[in-house]
């Protein structure tokens, strides 16, 4: 029925546009009324994030590529309707935060090779000479360019964006010392539950509790975490997938005896109700929530999270502290480490690519550069000069506290600037604001165990890229592993039964070609390595 | 109404292109097209579109066997055969996936077939205008509460231990129930909040076709004595029973259609098992990982499942109650 | 005919002597009708308190304090009065451009979609039209094959509908299921003595529709009209993926956008740090969103459901 059709349906769809195009867009319209070149831009944003025209900086790039911007903001749904766009490669001239290392993988065709035009970006090509490595970070393996990364270079980075936090007054209340074994955890949970360190007489203490898990992988903010304390070093943003390197071998934590023995561990916690009963249940707003306790009565003892204010509220941070990676056991050979991000923290690839069909190229070479200028850069990261960023010299910064009183620091910032989103190269002197220096005082308990991990030998580097083939291998087989996974998890900690489920678990793992990803990761990897 | 019976004076001569009477022998396409013209040119405008926007893009249905690659254009990639089918039924998650997908629907489909016609029988029997209305307002509004904060409210009624509903189900003596991590329950969740959701806005149909009812019906089953019952059983079911006929054909045709983005978000590591079905399938490999081909396949098999399962009801219907859509 | 067996209604109007089981005097209610009126008070109440208190718990919930809220400290009544929610959403300028290009699409939308359905359901009622089963199914068919989404996207453009407001009108004209729908209320619910009687009258297929069927169809076109309306009305996909500009997009895209924004901060990749102000100020909006964005049908449903209203047969049948 449908294929005898199409013919006639073909005829009509081309007799159509000659009746709408009159109130179509997007026709050849390059140039304004005033004949100064067009870019379309699409950026996306985070919803908080203000529209750009109520913002200055984006001016001076206007300025810079003597062009008038058309924005298009995208701050919802993007990843559906990114594949629209790519699949029937109408790409936007410029692209902000918009494609990712994946995209480039099946689509890097639709985009413009900026290895080829670094002469006519002067801040872009000095930002690759400074810091090689922000051109490892874009560079394909055959060395093209689709897309500019965010090079945070000079801004004072924590080594990851999680810590690990417990109530010390409640320790201090039961004379308790922070712990520093999983057995130490488990007296110090225990107490939590039963001594009411809280004082209110009920026993609402939630002793320990964890981010939600989802169902692809465990994430920042849980108990994964804990895997440092075995010596399983994590990197980047492959660990949800279970890869990490050790020692210069890939391998997956799904299947590792050492992520059976946390489980055995959570599955303890949890058999005495020392994890929050709605750990695995609670979406994101809950469990954020309920670490804001009741005013100045706290109710979680123990979690993972990025700050101490942002996990527990101004009013009850100052009962909270971060502490050390713990140990599984006491005494143990193995050292103890923390999930290290450094360089995931520091090179955001994917900020900012131009479409291989610009109309004009020129002007968007010079807009895409002007993003790196030292003075644009720090705004498009922080906000205005004047209101959010003040200039104090040549590439000197500092950071201002929310003008707007009634919102805290973290909310303000996205609010101002596109923060993750923008391009950026953060270079000079940039003192950051209050609330970003509190991040790394937190990290200095973990000094230690950071030192433990290898930067080499036990990370998995943030630069490689595969191709379309194997990151297709991969995907179709974390579908079932991760599934398996995160559901045995869940299955393991609540109900138990881990020790005589193992085997056929990591059979049925092997079945879903476990085996095939962790090869293919290490291949990458050996390949990288010999390059160094 | 007026309009109607003033207008039709049975004295006025014949005019116009209506058929007369049927004594012609049976009419070729040709002469039946002429003969009913105005009829097709009423139909063509809606032929027209659906020619286009439904039809149109349908070509984009060989990439479920074409490998993917954007370099030679959208339907330029090689020829695969059945070779993603295949993938998707090889998988070990095949079964799992298919067993959720059928359950969930299964039970959505029966329920919220049922709840609706009861719901509207119900509302019929409020003499008073006015609470009728309000009733009738009242079902209507969850209709349009959007599935995300549906999601949340029902994370935070069924949470363990400080939920409304699990606390009103201690107090019946079922103690540390945990709705939200159970997998036996993941089914009833759905399909409970999807009838609550929608009930009263699928009762308007029904609400609509009795509204049909000639209320002299009702007078004349009263005085041959008819209870309150009755009346329900032999006026207002028959009359919404062709309505109701329809809509259970084309619910049928939804048999693998469990939307993606309620249990999407329902997902948790606890109910899993029972959580992961087809749409959401799609979703991680589609959507997420830029498997065209892939995902495209397996939209291709839930369409022809859907499409058998319609054809069979509709036939079926057809033998048995001479109800049909086509 | 078919037509009178798919109505046993219309059959016991003709008749009027179907037997029924008990024979009682007329209007005097009986013990048996007392406990049915109880019985069917009681379940009435029942559904609209399990229903009014979500709703209740929706409108309390955008004036409390989430933290109460997500940690199940509001039950009954708002707790730590807060009116950020709304104040975001109305101080949000995207809201009111949003609003009206909603009514725009929604309005012209609509009434396209009604002018197109109703004739065609209606020729599909007409049994005397050859072909009509094939016509259905040629009908039928889009509603479970579809080309997917990269197809229609490329259409659209090259029809020069991306970025057009037309795009919400135009691609969404005809819906199967609502012209099944009216098809079969035509077929069962006009009595066909109106059609032979129109005849008699010497009425064309349009007089006759346009005159006789849809004054008597006031119900099913107000449904009908409904269906398209909330479908216009709810619709952000045709925004998202079609709409560039900002200033063209429709008000549940702007409202999704609010609403999401908590999940795009639990996003589990991880680089997403000091999330959890902004979620807190996000989720006070979610709950007014549904308020602000509802109240506009919760007001149209009542003029609406005066179509429903008994009665609107007897004149025609008796004609």
């Amino acid at each position: 029925m449908g294929t005898r059709h199409t013919t006639p349906i073909i005829a009509a769809i081309c007799a159509l546009p000659l009746v709408l195009s009159g109130c179509g867009a997007g026709q050849d319209a390059n140039t304004d009324a005033n004949g100064k070149p067009i870019l379309n831009v699409t950026v996306t944003k985070h919803s908080l994030t203000k529209p750009l025209k109520d913002m200055n900086w984006p001016k001076a790039l206007e300025k810079a590529c003597d062009c008038t911007v058309k924005w298009s903001e995208v701050s919802s749904d993007w990843d559906t309707k990114k594949q629209a766009i790519l699949a029937s490669k109408k790409v936007p001239d410029v692209a902000i935060s918009a494609f990712g290392d994946n995209d480039m993988a099946t689509y890097g065709s639709l985009f413009l090779d900026l290895s080829q035009e670094l002469d006519s970006m002067p801040n872009v090509k000095a930002m690759f000479q400074t810091d090689p490595k922000a051109k490892a970070v874009a560079e394909t393996t055959d060395g093209k360019i689709y897309s500019l990364p965010a090079d945070l270079q000079d801004l004072p980075q924590p080594k990851s964006n999680r810590r690990m936090y417990v109530n010390k007054q409640w320790l201090d209340k039961l004379g308790l010392k922070v712990p520093t074994t999983w057995d130490e955890l488990y007296d110090v949970l225990e107490a939590f539950k039963t001594q009411d360190p809280n004082g209110n007489g009920k026993a609402d203490e939630i002793p320990m509790d964890f981010a939600p898990i989802g169902t692809s992988g465990l994430g920042d903010g849980t108990p994964v975490h804990l895997l440092g304390s075995t010596g399983l070093p994590l990197t980047g943003t492959v660990y949800t997938q279970g890869i990490f390197v050790e020692d210069g071998k890939v391998k997956n934590y799904y299947e590792d005896t050492r992520y059976k023995q946390l489980i055995e561990f959570l599955n303890r916690l949890w058999k005495a109700g020392l994890i929050s009963d709605k750990a695995f249940t609670q979406d994101y707003s809950q469990f954020q929530s309920v670490a804001r306790g009741n005013g100045d009565e706290a109710t979680v003892g123990f979690t993972w999270g990025s700050t101490i204010e942002d996990r527990f509220g101004a009013q009850l941070k100052s009962q909270y502290v971060s502490i050390d990676q713990l140990e599984a056991e006491a005494g143990q050979s193995a050292k103890k480490v923390w999930y290290l991000k450094e360089d995931a923290q520091r090179y955001l690839p994917g900020k900012l690519s131009i479409s291989a069909k610009v109309a004009n190229k020129e002007a968007a070479l010079k807009f895409a550069d002007a993003f790196y200028d030292p003075d644009v850069s720090i705004q498009a990261r922080f906000g205005d000069m004047g209101t959010d960023v003040e200039k104090i010299g040549d590439k000197q910064y500092k950071v201002l506290p929310p003008s707007d009183s009634s919102k805290d620091s973290s909310t303000w910032a996205w609010t101002e600037s596109l923060k993750e989103n923008a391009p950026c190269w953060l270079q000079g002197k940039i003192e950051p604001s209050e609330e970003y220096k509190l991040r790394l005082e937190e990290d200095a308990p973990l000094a230690d165990s950071y030192a433990n991990q290898d930067p080499i030998k036990d990370q998995w580097p943030l630069e490689i890229k595969m191709n379309t083939a194997d990151l297709n291998s991969i995907s179709l087989n974390n579908s079932t592993i991760l599934n398996t996974a995160v559901s045995n998890f869940g299955k393991w900690v609540t109900k138990g039964g881990v020790d005589a489920e193992w085997d056929s678990y990591v059979q049925t793992l092997k079945q879903a070609n476990i085996e095939q990803n962790t090869e293919i990761y290490q291949k990458y990897y050996d390949a990288w390595l010999a390059k160094q | 109404m007026t309009l109607t019976t003033s207008s039709i004076t049975p004295n006025e001569p014949n005019t116009g292109p209506a058929p007369t009477a049927a004594s012609s022998p049976k009419p070729t396409w040709l002469q039946s097209a002429k003969r009913y013209w105005q009829l097709w040119a009423m139909l063509l405008p809606a032929v027209i579109f659906v020619a286009i926007f439904s039809y149109g893009p349908m070509y984009g249905i060989q990439l479920a066997f074409r490998r993917f690659d954007i370099t030679k254009g959208l339907t330029g990639g090689d020829w695969v055969g059945f070779a993603y089918f295949r993938q998707f039924f090889s998988n070990p998650q095949f079964w799992p996936i298919m067993r959720n997908t059928v359950v969930i629907s299964l039970w959505t489909l029966v329920m919220g077939f049922i709840a609706p016609i009861l719901l509207a029988l119900l509302i019929n029997q409020i003499h008073s205008r006015r609470v009728k209305g309000f009733v009738q307002t009242v079902t209507y509004m969850p209709h349009f509460i959007s599935v995300v904060v549906i999601v949340s409210m029902i994370n935070l009624f069924l949470t363990p231990s400080t939920g409304i509903l699990t606390r009103a189900l201690a107090v019946f003596g079922l103690h540390d129930v945990n709705l939200l991590g159970s997998t036996g329950a993941f089914p009833m969740l759905y399909w409970m909040s999807e009838v609550w959701q929608h009930v009263g806005w699928n009762s308007i149909i029904y609400l609509a076709a009795l509204s049909s009812v000639d209320l002299a019906l009702y007078e004349a089953a009263k005085i041959d004595g008819a209870g309150r019952l009755q009346l329900i059983r032999y006026v207002d079911l028959p009359t919404i029973l062709p309505t109701a006929g329809i809509l259970l054909i084309l619910n049928m045709g939804h048999v693998l259609g469990v939307g993606f983005e309620k249990v999407y978000l329902m997902q948790n590591p606890l109910n899993l098992p029972a959580s992961e079905v087809i749409s959401t399938y799609t979703y991680k490999m589609g959507i997420l990982q830029n498997q065209f081909s892939y995902s495209t396949a397996i939209g291709l098999f839930n369409m022809a499942i859907n499409f058998v399962m319609l054809v069979v009801a509709n036939q079926i219907s057809k033998k048995v109650s001479d109800t049909s859509v086509f | 005919m078919s037509q009178t067996k798919l109505q046993p209604a219309a059959k016991v109007a003709k008749t009027q002597a179907m037997p029924l089981p008990h024979r009682r005097r007329g209007i005097y209610k009986t013990p048996g009708d007392w406990a049915v009126d109880i019985v069917i008070a009681a379940l009435i109440t029942a559904i609209v308190l399990m229903v009014l208190y979500p709703l209740w718990f929706l409108l309390i919930a955008s004036v409390s304090n989430q933290n109460l809220v997500n940690t199940g400290k509001v039950v009954w009544w708002p707790k730590g009065w807060s009116t950020y929610g709304y104040e975001q959403i109305f101080k949000d300028s995207r809201i009111w451009t949003g609003y009206a290009n909603t009514i725009l699409y929604t309005v012209a939308g609509t009434a396209l979609n009604l002018v197109v359905t109703l004739p065609a359901a209606f020729a599909l009622s007409r049994r005397e039209l050859k072909g009509r089963r094939i016509v259905m199914f040629f009908f039928t068919v889009t509603m479970f094959v579809s080309g997917g989404l990269i197809p229609t996207y490329l259409l659209y453009e090259s029809l020069g509908l991306l970025d057009n407001w037309l795009v919400f009108v135009i691609p969404s004209a005809v819906n199967v299921y609502n012209l099944i729908i009216a098809r079969s209320f035509f077929e069962t619910s006009i009595p066909e003595e109106l059609h032979d009687a129109a005849q008699i009258d010497g009425l064309s297929y349009f007089g006759y529709f346009i005159k006789i069927v849809v004054p008597l169809s006031s119900a099913i076109i107000a449904v009908i009209g409904l269906y398209y309306m909330v479908a216009h009305w709810n619709d952000f996909f045709t925004g998202l993926v079609y709409i560039q500009t900002t200033s063209k997009q429709p008000l549940q895209l702007v409202l999704r956008d609010i609403l999401l924004s908590n999940q795009a901060m639990s996003g589990g990749n991880g680089s997403v740090d000091g999330a959890g102000y902004g979620q807190e100020f996000a989720d006070s909006i979610k709950y007014g969103v549904i308020i602000v964005s509802t109240l506009p049908l919760l007001i149209v449903y009542p003029f609406i459901q005066k179509y429903f209203n008994k009665g609107v047969m007897i004149g025609a049948v008796k004609g």
